[in-house]
């Protein structure tokens, strides 16, 4: 017997199974097409396409706070050692700094920003409601005292805190995370600012210059405005060296794929022990058929159908979903070394299942162990946006390394990038192929009590 | 001619001695049976010889060649019908014939001759489409005899092939068993049915706890028993007070009881039936039927280990 025939009548028996073909081919096809579409939002961040909206929503009173402000500037506090017109100097210097401009349009619209975030200024209710449609992002929302603050901090040795707040919607999570870092990024931009301007008075100060001269040299607010105007807010997204990001498609077609052949360890591990248990296995051993050959059919067998399964979700991902997977030489060698890997687990398991008489391994193997793993490998949520530990433990499951491959390779990047990710698949395939020899070399192969033709209780009977 | 010889065969399982030293011979051209009740040893002694298991000492020789030194010599010649079903069941019976000739290296047009010409011999000409877990009970055991035909084994073994079907299916595979033979090949047929193996064996070996207790022709097996009578009995009750009255009998030199059912084993005496009925009037059971039989195999088993074969 040859082993391609021990390996086409198991895959014969594994097609012909309705559960495995729901399980392992459909089931990935479905939930790629469901998810992919469903959270097409949560990746739409290609600036050439898709803005995000949000509404800013104005809790203050720009000419109270202005008022408000010019009050307390020429109180006691601090018009002291100086006359009328010298404070009217500093009050004219710092009023045309305009704080509310400086926000929108030295922030939100200077050039960075423009080319991701779209703002509209509404009222709080209304924006509400538009969030609950879905219509913008995020609510941003400058509070009460916002002007007044601003002035207070970039023109008196105060520093009053001012809280923006951002209100995220439900349904992109990404988005909200932009909109996040990039106030984040205006209030860190700001505070440098404050704190640049605060040495900046105490030196003057100390060196005994007065507070009006402080405030003529007009670069001090040129430079303050241009600061701002030159922000750049640094995102973190699924764009790898600038390059197209991927569409939420092509993200869950790789990490369908990669997630949906560990069930094929999982199936595969149950070979071995269901030949031994419907007695094929020993009739195989009757005929002369080595122990060898028939682990080797399993292991070609899981090789096979794990191939067969990315082929067939690379096809529908491509044809029907227009997924870009990438140059297609270099998805060809990250398939080959997935599905290396995914054969040595399998023959693993399944030495397990063999050693052990029991399909329990393969069983939590498929309902617990998959969905650990697809967690930790980034098949449920892009691993970029998880907790750092995920990043970490991705690189050690053969899923979280294989879809990384994919991703970089839909990325565009090349064989250089993903050298490691290969080389990671194919020393796990190689660890887990020889842990299996090891399991079934301490077994008496077909010599078992209870699976040669007679049967124990007949035995003991 | 001696095919295969078995001398002082041992199979120990820890502290359970399967097989215990037996020795026979099967002969080129015979149909061998190896009769014996559940756990008697059977199956572990026909595992020994299809290389399946390591005998814990002994030895087996195929053509005057140990098969333990050299499992080849026996492997493509024998061919093994298990007592349970090895089929794989989400295939149809033509891929599961065509993977099992594979198995023994048939391919092409020789392999699709022998499926046809299998095919024929079980009675599942038409059939082979079906997956096998479609087939019926008896189906399914005919596919497992043909698996183990496909490469024309010299020596066939079959192990309880008839378990679990129905009549009909029963006597087309009996039926199959003497055809093969005719055609020159020699067969091991190991049962519990004394009826089969009586119809099938011109030799004969009964084992009973892994030992071999009686071995010969038919003739010499019930030669055992001559002058014997083996007396069915069946009652509305059996009490111990019963069993023992009978028991008394001088003539009764075995009684074996099972629901209410009674068989004796007796020496052949003019006043057996006179006594019989004497006693059992003694008693409060009533006999519902009485059943002799001539001696047979049943008599011989019950005769030396005084049990019956259902057992």
């Amino acid at each position: 017997m040859k082993v391609i025939d021990i390996i086409l009548k198991d895959l014969k028996v594994l097609l012909t199974d309705k559960k495995t073909i729901g399980i392992m081919i459909l089931m990935p096809v479905i939930i790629t097409t469901i998810l992919g579409a469903a959270l097409s939002n949560m990746f739409s961040i290609d600036e050439n396409k898709e803005q995000i909206t949000i509404a800013v929503v104005k809790e203050y009173d720009y000419g109270k706070e202005v008022d408000l402000f010019i009050n307390t500037l020429q109180s006691e506090q601090f018009s002291q050692n100086m006359n009328g017109s010298q404070m009217m100097n500093i009050t004219e210097q710092i009023m045309k700094f305009n704080m509310e401009e400086m926000f929108f349009k030295n922030f939100l619209e200077n050039e960075d920003i423009k080319g991701i975030l779209n703002y509209k200024v509404i009222e709080k209710e209304e924006a509400k409601s538009l969030l609950d449609q879905n219509k913008i992002s995020s609510i941003v929302i400058l509070p009460d005292k916002f002007i007044y603050d601003m002035y207070m901090n970039f023109s008196t040795p105060f520093r009053n805190e001012i809280y923006i707040e951002v209100i995220g919607g439900s349904a992109n999570y990404i988005h909200n995370q932009i909109v996040e870092g990039i106030m984040k990024g205006f209030s860190e931009k700001v505070s440098s600012l404050i704190i640049g301007k605060n040495v900046y008075l105490q030196i003057g100060t100390a060196e005994g210059i007065d507070m009006s001269t402080l405030f003529s040299y007009k670069n001090v607010i040129d430079d303050i405005s241009k600061t701002l105007e030159s922000a750049n807010i640094t995102l973190k997204t699924e764009k790898v060296n600038r390059k197209k990001p991927l569409s939420s498609f092509q993200f869950y077609a790789a990490a369908m794929t990669a997630m949906y052949i560990l069930f094929t360890a999982g199936e595969g591990g149950k070979l071995l022990l269901e030949e031994k248990e419907n007695l094929t296995y020993q009739r195989m051993a009757v005929a002369g058929v080595s122990k060898n050959k028939v682990v080797l059919g399993k292991y070609f067998t899981i090789f096979s159908f794990a191939l067969l399964q990315i082929t067939i979700m690379i096809a529908y991902s491509s044809l029907v979903l227009g997924v870009d997977w990438g140059n297609s030489i270099l998805v060809s060698i990250i398939t080959l070394c997935a599905a290396f890997a995914i054969a040595g687990l399998g023959t693993m398991l399944s030495a397990i299942s063999y050693s052990c008489g029991s399909y329990k391994m393969a069983d939590v193997f498929q309902s617990i162990i998959v969905f650990m793993l697809s967690l930790f490998g980034g098949s449920f949520m892009p691993i970029e946006v998880l907790p750092r530990i995920f990043k970490k433990t991705s690189n050690f499951i053969p899923n979280g390394v294989a879809l990384k491959a994919y991703k970089n390779v839909m990325l565009g990047n090349g064989i250089k990038e993903i050298l490691t990710s290969l080389l990671v698949l194919i020393a796990m395939g190689v660890i887990m192929t020889l842990i299996s020899i090891y399991i079934l070399k301490r077994e008496e192969g077909w010599k078992n009590v209870k699976y040669n033709f007679a049967e124990t209780s007949k035995i003991e009977g | 001619m001696t095919l295969l010889q078995i001398s002082n065969l041992q199979k120990y399982y820890k502290d359970v001695n399967a097989v215990d030293s037996i020795s026979f011979d099967v002969k080129k051209g015979e149909v061998f049976g190896l009769l014996g009740p559940n756990g008697a040893g059977k199956s572990t002694t026909i595992s020994m010889i299809s290389t399946l298991i390591k005998p814990t000492s002994g030895q087996i020789t195929y053509n005057g060649e140990s098969i333990l030194e050299n499992p080849k010599a026996i492997q493509q010649k024998l061919g093994v019908v298990p007592q349970e079903i090895a089929l794989y069941p989400s295939l149809s019976g033509y891929e599961n014939l065509k993977f099992w000739g594979h198995s023994y290296g048939l391919r092409g047009n020789e392999l699709k001759n022998r499926i046809a010409e299998v095919a024929e011999i079980i009675g599942l000409k038409d059939r082979l489409k079906k997956k096998i877990e479609k087939y019926s009970g008896g189906m399914k055991r005919r596919i497992n005899i043909g698996a183990a035909l496909l490469h024309k084994p010299e020596l066939l073994i079959m192990d309880e092939p008839t378990v679990g079907i129905d009549p009909q299916s029963r006597n087309h595979i009996l039926e199959t068993v003497l055809e093969l033979n005719k055609q020159g090949m020699t067969i091991i047929y190991t049962s519990h049915y004394m009826e089969e193996v009586e119809f099938l064996c011109s030799r004969i070996s009964i084992m009973d706890k892994g030992e071999i207790i009686a071995s010969g022709t038919q003739e010499e097996l019930i030669e055992i028993v001559k002058g014997q009578k083996k007396i069915n009995l069946k009652f509305d009750r059996i009490t111990k007070e019963l069993t023992e009255k009978i028991n008394s009998i001088s003539y009764v030199q075995n009684i074996d009881t099972q629901d209410e059912e009674m068989v004796l084993a007796t020496q052949n005496g003019d006043n057996i039936f006179k006594d019989l009925i004497s006693k059992v009037s003694e008693t409060d059971s009533n006999i519902l039927s009485i059943d002799i039989k001539k001696p047979n195999l049943e008599a011989v088993f019950l005769h030396l280990t005084g049990r019956a074969l259902r057992d």
